[in-house]
């Protein structure tokens, strides 16, 4: 049986069809773009994996070799020798300090991948936990001779100076791996700024500026993949894993928050973290530490 | 009120448990999907927020095929036997406009637990999925049994 259609519902039909070819074909390109940027990805594992066991050795077993030697060094030192116990503590001190952070991200980023990393919440006094972490990088920094400038902007009217409910222990980490980038691709005795405030909508911010080399557009890209580092050329002075900034870029996803970068090439970086106040029925029903309570009745569905 | 020890699971982990638990999450576009062995009386549940990982980032189950695999993974090494498995998913509503340029994130990431479940030959034995609402569950652990509430606004973003 034929069924006659009007011109009306013909135009009608055919517009529901011109649209729907349009979304599949909108959908396809985005899917082979897509598809074009997993294989090069795919490609990169495949040398990163490589490299792996050559940076493990550089970062782990060569501080450990430099902290045995340093501390045999103290051990055979002469009692009227003493004076130069300090430097070589500080040797000691920034070597096992390296080697502690970078475990830190390890740990880190294996929590996050066996999604295991849950926030746990409470009053955190912000400014106190940024200088703190400053503080822990003075000795680095005066290596390079930088300034850490460090500026919190305290808003009374929002009252949550003292209080920011976060997570203070992801935090910290987060902040450490801005500030250690900071350092790192920072010049010889150029400043770095650390500003923190409130805005009005009550959410923090947490902002570190270097003037260092910068990051080039192709490395903005694949700033936040695992095991990426910036500037392959400085390579062997290049430390870490490039785990840092994913897992910073985890951490603040996990926390609501956000992440904006800011760089030319040359013209140093700016990091940007925002993250949102987790508002007061979160605080208490959603982030507590003994989990969320959430009530049913009998009325709710059950399968 | 049953007095078990609650767990607020949060986008982006999971949580497999022997013991009893009761595990409560909140899901907009993502998805959540329940395992339950009913003989060893093992549960699990993840919280994904978008379908597929690729490259970018860390291998988290944020994405939903390795937050599948982390979860089984977890089942099975807690005592659970694959063939005893079944499953419950939950989520992917539809996300209003936001600043990001997915599209259709809930119904992709619900296709996506159907594809991996029946790969992996776990039957999904309930489901409540889709629609513009966003949703509360809880998952009793060791009955399997799972309670559902719409949240009764739009869904901004998970």
């Amino acid at each position: 049986m034929e069924k006659k259609i009007t011109d009306e519902e013909l135009l009608r039909e055919l517009s529901i069809r011109f649209e729907q070819n349009k979304t599949a074909l909108e959908e396809l390109r985005h899917k082979s773009e897509q598809l074009k940027k997993v294989n090069e990805k795919l490609k990169e594992s495949e040398s990163l994996k490589s490299h792996f066991l050559s940076n493990v050795t550089n970062e782990i077993v060569n501080p450990f070799a430099s902290i045995l030697g340093l501390s045999q060094n103290i051990m055979s030192l002469r009692v009227d020798n003493y004076e130069k116990i300090k430097p070589l503590a500080q040797l000691i001190h920034s070597e096992a300090f390296n080697l502690d952070f970078q475990l830190k991200n390890i740990f880190a980023a294996a929590k996050i991948e066996a999604g295991l990393a849950q926030p746990e919440l409470s009053a955190v006094n912000i400014s106190s936990l940024i200088e703190s972490v400053i503080e822990s990088y003075r000795y680095k920094a005066r290596q390079k001779e930088l300034k850490i400038k460090f500026h919190y902007q305290s808003n009374t009217q929002n009252g949550t100076i003292t209080g920011f409910p976060t997570d203070s222990e992801k935090v910290k980490l987060i902040i450490s791996n801005l500030l250690n980038n900071s350092i790192k691709y920072s010049n010889a005795a150029e400043k770095i700024d650390v500003s923190s405030f409130i805005d009005d909508k009550g959410a923090l911010s947490i902002v570190v500026k270097d003037y260092g080399k910068g990051i080039s557009s192709d490395d903005k890209e694949k700033l936040f993949d695992r095991f990426e580092k910036g500037v392959e050329s400085i390579h062997s002075l290049n430390e870490g894993y490039g785990l840092g900034l994913s897992v910073t870029k985890a951490y603040v996803e996990l926390l609501e928050g956000e992440v904006n970068v800011k760089s030319e090439p040359g013209k140093g970086a700016e990091f940007a973290i925002v993250l949102p106040r987790p508002d007061e029925t979160n605080f208490l029903e959603g982030f507590s530490d003994d989990g969320n309570q959430i009530f049913f009745d009998d009325s709710d569905e059950e399968f | 009120m049953d007095n078990l020890p609650a767990y607020y699971l949060y986008p982006a982990n999971l949580f497999v448990s022997p013991e009893k638990y009761l595990i409560n999450t909140l899901l907009g576009s993502c998805v959540a999907i329940c395992l339950f062995d009913p003989i060893s009386k093992i549960g699990g549940m993840n919280h994904y927020m978008l379908p597929l990982w690729n490259g970018e980032g860390l291998a988290s189950p944020k994405y939903g095929n390795i937050a599948i695999e982390k979860l089984l993974e977890s089942m099975l090494k807690h005592g659970a036997r694959k063939h005893n498995i079944i499953a419950k998913i939950f989520g992917g509503g539809e996300v209003i406009e936001t600043h990001h340029h997915y599209f259709n994130i809930g119904k992709r990431n619900i296709d996506l637990a159907h594809s991996f479940l029946s790969e992996l030959k776990i039957p999904i034995k309930a489901e409540s999925t889709g629609g513009k609402l966003g949703r509360k569950i809880q998952f009793h652990t060791e009955t399997g049994s799972v309670k559902m509430k719409y949240i009764n606004r739009q869904i901004i973003e998970d």
